[in-house]
């Protein structure tokens, strides 16, 4: 009986201890380092951290579309084989990747706002009226896009594509809402501003830009990018700068190659820090000027045109210039020398465009620079030469940004996995075929193409686009305000 | 006094004998049938723990006495007892064993189960085959030896990943390798570069470059299916099981041998001879191995140990490897055994970026980045190639690995018939790999300009991977009179965990290889844990012994399945037909000409596990300039399960001539359903892709096998082995995925997409029409890229058993493989060679790819060796052979780009790979080795 008794007591003792020692022999239990949804969602300060997420995504919405609308404008030409090899000959695929990763960080940013505004915010003890604002100016900055790139593009997951007027429209609501809630913030007003703008609503764009510059008469609002974050967080992104690496960084693969009329305002990106990429300067004040010498032309009044330009030009003389060494560059790596690389040539009639990159550093603006000068605005006309130049401080102001490509009436399409997997969307719908400018798509080949003669030094755009787009003003593609 | 005188004789008669046992030296010679000498044949003398081994002339001698009896065993040979009578000598000739012959297989099958009761396939490797080939990576030994794998070197730089396959791919979401065991232990497998990695652009270190290849003593290889159901997860490709030795019985024997060789790079493949003339520089290569093993009749030992070192086929490879094993066994009581085996691997490595990065010096030179090579003139090559050379100087990236592995085996047996076994082992592989981009270096490649100082990178990723394994089972063997019965059950678990760091440091001076020296720096982390387990059991009923049904199953569980999914059962079945076993066959006159015939057919289910954490819905916290930024991570998948693969095979094998000609045929089909598929989320989701089981992948083929006996004297032996193997691949369904690309670009890439085989090549193709212009055909199939036809060949003779001669060799066709070197030199102006003129500079050549696709078709001899036993030089030694091979001597291709190089395209960790891209990777070299060995 005692030793029953002294069993049973050893027992009970060893399977006490081994109640506690199972985790020494469970192998089934494994750990997801990761965060899950508990870690982000009803911790203070949430907010603010899901609000840095949806400025990080930014970078990747520009990262997506920049090349893409660089290399479909007129603005750069890609001579390897790393970037997109559609966008050159506006070659819209459906299959093309790119579309896919484009319309994808569109819907992320919206998706991340819509996240912010429902969940993260409501469950954030410290959320406050600044937050919110951001994350409704980001949901408008996503539809604002949407606008711009797409003929149509879905506003929800699987939702049925709508129209880019509509997502402007919808747009406006967002950042009204913005405005309402955080009030004199300049890239609320300015995206405002842009969005009136290609809606060819003058009196709202024009409004809207003057809110802006009284803000501040030089206001430069970026997208940063940091060069030393981790690539894919989430999968498929890359927080530097995509395009500063297509310009710059790459080094001996002179990938993209801008237009010989833009080569002085290359390389827009270049090295910054360790730390930190070159940011884009998204909604600067020089759009506002722009915009409302625009209007001004179009209501024929070429003084207060001239004003706004001269008031542009003097902004552009406070931006920064960049000393850069870019000696690297060959124009082109495949065939050095076979586009323009010396100061000493003349591009469609004009020195000073191409700088001569062998002889020690160059002076590159990395916020805007132009060809414009005061006699250009001294000349300034309201007919077509006018516009013409116009056009052409655009296309040079806004170099690298993605503009050029919208101000060309050029649009994408969406990608095959959308009209696939999107029961609200066919084949053939708006949005999934190109809508491109006819007048465009004609010279299609040529938008690229120049001469040059290195002997003589001198160099021809084959196509002078800003003449075709003013040419074509009346056509609902271009123009806006025409 | 009588009985005195009587006792004293007895005492005397006695002294005498036992004087006389110790006296007593038996000798003789073991031969075999044929009367050739016996090597290593088991002579223990009944009773006792004495015994010894014959020599490699067959001679042994033995101290024993009158009246004791000896006994002969060896491999493949009926036991022979012999009592000692009054001769000293005694000659043993051996007979061959139908039943021994039969060898014992143990993999998939819970216990070990002869050949003969198997309704699947089995490929065996031996020692003696594995002993003769130069190479010491576990894919090399096997490239073509197994007869219905293929394996493909995808570079020739030391240690990089390889692409393996048997019944064609049968997963869009992981690698084709086998899973690998030791002793019963599964070790690292992966074969690509961990998610961490150092990126070379093209050259992936491998974890199947460390497995412990020393002292095996057999390899099987089932190739999935039924064959694999027991293991359950990730077990769908295949496994490959190493057995090592564990020792011999009786007297102890050693030997030393030292391999040294010249490796040369292959021009084989150059499209310029300069490219070679700036990076190859012949390399040694340094072996030295020693052995020993011995024991008695209740513990036994085997160690194994080895130096190695090469410097390369160009000026800045190396590889040294550094290597030990021991294994033993011994039975501790009657009932119980133990098995045990250790090894330790240590494997550094430098390489050379490859392939698809800008810094690749032969991607570079052969992709035309400085023109036409041939063209140039001395005075303008010269300084290209003194800067190729400058920069290979300064290319820093290093690999370091060491992997210990240790198995215990234990079997026990409960009654006579009934026996339990448990394994527990472990494998833990440590890399270290270092990356160093000097000022220096980034100078000499332009990629800064001349004068910085502050530029240099430096990256250092980690990996420890530790898999735990265990398995326990309880085996049963009956027989009635016309019936036998195998019957298993058990349990088995692995688990891994794979844990990686990164970390990169930037903006730094030159001459420091400490990480916090760098102004910036960056660290990553990543994890990968999962546990597979279940539950198995097998019966396998011989019927009058000619016929065998074999069920079983395996109800299977993983850790990395979503909180939907229940435990898989997949269930196994076959059947296995010996129809020359039976009497009135082998008496009948037909079994002279046709001695062996042999049906077997079966059904069993085996697995693919998903990636881990692939289930969860997760958010990511990054850094943003200095803040901490939230983002959506992956959606999650409450449903994810493992892709299951079911096959069905049928197969025969006949014997010709007493078996002289045996042919071997195998049907199957394989299908795996739930296959698992990454498909691209809608875009406006915006969300990242999220792993599901969404397709199904059908597999279908042919193994064929032919092994003859040429010749078969005394003097004269020669074998011949040829396999032909068919596989047709296709994707059934893919879920209603849209086509994704898997490897290359968009323009022109590896795709899986429905109707066709897994990653095909599509494109944008310029047909030519009837009116002489060309159409632009988008998303053209241009080829598979795995060959569907392929297969092995050797060829072994010897003369007298001493001198050897082998021939090894490989061959595929019918796929096609895209020559992106070529694309790329005709993207810079440099080669049009056979583009139409009417395209030249008026498309973009990615409108007409088509004409940059070629036949990956090859042949390939692997190995030519010759060896020579000199057999007693001295007395210090029992044999003393010397042996010669050449490796990679002849490749015949159809492409001018070398199909099997496909570095690049094996970047993601464990991912699926179709090898469809040759781009800027050197190949596999040629080595010439000569070995000399001792044995003691």
């Amino acid at each position: 009986m005692k030793k029953a008794i002294l069993l049973l007591i050893m027992l009970a003792f060893l399977i006490n201890c081994t109640d506690d020692f199972s985790s020494v022999v469970d192998f089934t239990k494994v750990e997801n380092p990761t965060l899950s949804e508990e870690s982000v969602v009803g911790q203070p300060n949430s907010s603010i951290i899901w609000l840095d997420g949806i400025k990080r995504n930014m970078a990747f919405v520009y990262n997506e579309l920049l090349v893409l609308a660089e290399l479909g404008s007129d603005n750069y030409v890609n001579t390897q084989t790393f970037y997109n090899q559609f966008l050159d000959g506006l070659n819209l695929q459906a299959a093309d990747p790119s579309l896919r990763n484009a319309t994808r960080e569109i819907a992320r940013l919206r998706e991340m706002a819509v996240f912010g505004l429902e969940t993260v915010g409501p469950g954030d003890s410290e959320y406050s009226k600044a937050t919110e604002a951001d994350y409704n100016f980001y949901m408008g900055l996503s539809y604002m896009y949407a606008g711009m790139y797409f003929p149509a593009l879905p506003q929800e997951p699987l939702g049925p594509a709508v129209t880019a007027e509509q997502n402007y429209l919808d747009a406006i609501e967002a950042i009204d809402k913005a405005i309402e809630l955080n009030p004199d913030q300049t890239r609320y007003l300015m995206a405002k501003s842009r969005i009136n703008y290609f809606l060819g609503n003058k009196v709202e764009a024009v409004s809207a830009a003057n809110q802006a510059l009284a803000i501040d008469p030089a206001f430069d609002n970026v997208v940063n990018f940091d060069e030393n974050a981790p690539i894919n967080v989430p999968a498929g992104t890359n927080p530097s700068n995509i395009m500063e690496s297509a310009l710059y960084e790459r080094g001996t693969f002179d990938d993209l190659q801008p237009l010989p009329t833009l080569d002085f305002l290359d390389p827009k990106y270049s090295f910054l820090s360790a730390e930190e990429d070159a940011p884009v300067h998204y909604l600067k004040a020089e759009e506002a000027f722009l915009i409302l010498a625009e209007a001004n032309l179009a209501d024929n009044n070429v003084a207060a045109a001239q004003q706004n330009l001269n008031s542009l030009l003097a902004l552009i003389e406070t931006r920064e210039v960049r000393s850069i060494n870019d000696a690297i560059e060959d124009r082109s790596q495949r065939e050095p020398g076979s586009r323009p690389d010396s100061s000493i040539v003349v591009v469609n009639g004009r020195s000073n465009l191409v700088l001569n990159r062998k002889s020690g550093e160059i002076q590159v603006p990395s916020v805007s620079g132009t060809s414009l000068t005061v006699n250009d605005i001294d000349g300034l006309t309201a007919d077509d030469t006018g516009l013409e130049l116009l056009y052409r401080t655009r296309q040079e102001v806004f170099i690298a940004e993605g503009l050029r490509f919208v101000d060309m009436g050029l649009k994408l399409i969406l990608d095959e996995n959308e009209v696939l997997l999107n029961g609200n969307i066919s084949e053939n719908d708006l949005g999934t075929v190109p809508v491109l400018p006819p007048f465009l798509t004609a010279v299609v080949d040529d938008l690229d193409s120049f001469t040059y003669d290195a002997n003589t030094g001198t160099a021809n755009t084959v196509l002078d686009v800003n003449a075709i787009l003013v040419a074509n003003k009346s056509s609902d593609f271009v123009l806006p305000f025409h | 006094m009588k009985i005195k005188i009587s006792l004293t004789t007895i005492l005397l008669l006695l002294g005498f004998t036992m004087v006389k046992a110790q006296n007593s030296t038996i000798s003789g010679t073991v031969t075999d049938r044929n009367g050739l000498p016996l090597p290593g044949v088991s002579i223990v003398i009944l009773g006792t723990t004495n015994g010894t081994q014959s020599d490699f002339d067959g001679k042994y001698s033995i101290v024993a006495d009158t009246g004791q009896t000896l006994q002969f065993s060896y491999v493949g040979q009926k036991m022979v007892n012999l009592t000692i009578g009054n001769s000293n000598v005694i000659n043993v000739q051996m007979e061959e064993d139908a039943q021994a012959l039969d060898e014992v297989i143990v993999t998939g099958q819970g216990a070990g189960i002869r050949r003969r009761k198997l309704s699947t396939t089995v490929d065996v490797l031996t020692e003696e085959k594995i002993d003769k080939l130069p190479a010491n990576q576990i894919d090399q030994l096997l490239q073509a030896t197994a007869p219905s794998a293929q394996i493909r070197l995808s570079s020739g730089q030391p240690g990089t990943a390889s692409i393996i396959r048997t019944r064609g791919p049968i997963s869009a979401a992981s690698s084709s390798t086998p899973v690998i065991i030791v002793d019963g232990v599964r070790v690292d497998n992966l074969n690509s570069n961990p998610t961490l990695g150092i990126n070379t652009g093209g050259a992936n270190v491998s974890a199947l470059a460390d497995i412990p290849v020393e002292s095996i003593e057999r390899i099987e290889y089932i190739k999935g299916g039924a064959a694999t159901t027991l293991y359950g997860a990730d077990a769908a490709n295949g496994i490959i099981q190493i057995i090592t030795k564990k020792g011999k019985s009786g007297k102890g024997t050693a030997f030393f041998e030292s391999r040294l060789g010249v490796i040369d790079a292959t021009r084989d493949f150059l499209k310029y001879e300069r490219t070679g003339d700036a990076i190859f520089e012949p390399g040694f290569s340094q072996e030295f191995r020693v052995g020993f093993n011995g024991g008695n009749e209740n513990f036994t030992y085997n160690f194994g140990g080895s130096l190695y070192k090469d410097d390369g086929f160009n000026d800045l490879n190396e590889q040294v490897r550094r290597t030990f094993t021991f294994g033993f066994s011994a039975k501790l009581t009657e009932k119980l055994k133990y098995q045990g085996s250790f090894s330790y691997v240590g494997f550094d490595s430098n390489l050379d970026y490859n392939a698809n990065t800008s810094f690749s010096r032969f991607a570079n030179l052969e992709a035309g980045d400085f023109g036409n090579l041939d063209e140039l003139t001395e005075d303008e090559w010269i300084p290209i190639r003194d800067n190729t050379r400058r920069i290979g100087e300064l290319v820093d990236i290093s690999s370091r690995t060491s992997r210990f592995t240790a198995s215990n085996k234990f079997t026990y047996d409960i009654t006579r018939t009934l026996q339990a076994n448990a394994t527990v082992g472990i494998d833990f592989r440590h890399t270290v790999q270092e990356n160093l981009d000097s000022n220096k270096l980034l100078i000499a490649l332009g990629s800064i300009p001349p004068g910085t100082t502050d530029q240099a990178s430096f990256s250092r990723a980690l990996r420890d991977n530790f898999i735990v394994t265990g398995d326990m089972n309880f085996t049963h063997r009956a027989s009635t009179d016309n019936f036998s019965f195998v019957s298993v059950f058990g349990g088995q678990f692995f688990r891994t965990s794979d844990r990686q760091n990164r970390l990169d440091g930037e903006g730094g001076v030159d001459g420091t290889r400490k990480i916090d020296f760098f102004p910036t720096q960056n660290a990553l982390d990543f994890v990968l844990e999962n546990a597979n387990y279940g539950l198995y059991f097998l019966e396998n009923v011989g019927i009058y012994d000619v016929a065998y049904l074999e069920f079983g199953g395996r109800l299977d569980r993983s850790t990395a399945s979503g909180s939907n999914t229940k435990p898989l059962l997949l269930p196994k079945v076959g059947f296995t037909y010996n129809l020359s076993d039976h009497s009135f066959y082998q008496e009948a006159n037909i079994s002279n000409w046709i001695s062996n015939i042999r049906l077997r057919a079966n059904y069993g289910e085996a697995t693919n596990f998903a990636t881990p954490f692939a289930q969860d819905r997760t958010f990511e916290l990054s850094s943003f300039l200095g803040v901490p930024a939230f983002s959506f991570a992956n959606p999650g998948n409450d449903d994810l399960i493992s892709e299951t693969v079911q096959t069905f095979e049928f197969g025969i094998d006949l014997g010709f001539f007493k078996n002289r000609l045996n042919l071997s045929g195998t049907r199957y089909v394989a299908n795996t359903i739930d296959a698992l598929f990454t498909p691209v989320a809608a875009p406006s989701r915006g969300s990242q892709n999220q792993l599901r089981n969404i397709g199904k992948v059908e597999n279908k083929g042919w193994e064929l096998e032919l092994r003859a006996a040429i010749l078969q004297s005394e003097r004269h032996q020669m074998n011949l082995s040829v396999s032909y193997n068919q596989n047709e691949n296709n994707v059934v369904d893919a879920g209603g995925s849209s086509p994704f690309v898997t490897g290359g670009f968009t323009v022109l890439g590896s795709v899986v997409a429905e109707g066709e085989s897994l990653g095909f090549l599509r494109g944008t193709a310029a047909v030519l029409q009837d009116d002489g212009t060309y159409e632009f055909e988008t998303n053209s199939f241009l080829g598979k890229t795995f060959a569907p036809n392929f297969g092995s060949f050797s060829l072994d003779y010897t003369f007298k058993d001493k001198l050897n001669l082998f021939l090894t060799g490989d061959y595929q066709f019918g796929g096609q493989i895209t020559d992106l070197t070529f694309l790329l030199r005709h993207l810079g102006g440099v080669d049009n060679t056979g583009i139409p003129e009417e395209l030249i500079g008026t498309t973009s050549p990615f409108n007409y790819v088509n004409f940059f696709i070629f036949d990956n078709d090859y042949l390939k001899i692997r190995n030519i060796g010759l060896s020579y036993n000199f057999g007693q030089l001295s007395p210090l030694f029992s044999n003393v052979r010397f042996g010669i091979t050449v490796t990679n001597p002849f490749n015949f291709v159809k492409a001018d780009a070398d199909p099997e190089a496909t570095g690049s395209g094996i970047a993601l960790q464990n991912g699926f790979s179709s090898g469809g891209f040759a781009y800027g990777t050197e190949s596999a070299p040629r080595i010439y080795m000569s070995s000399l060995k001792f044995q003691f």
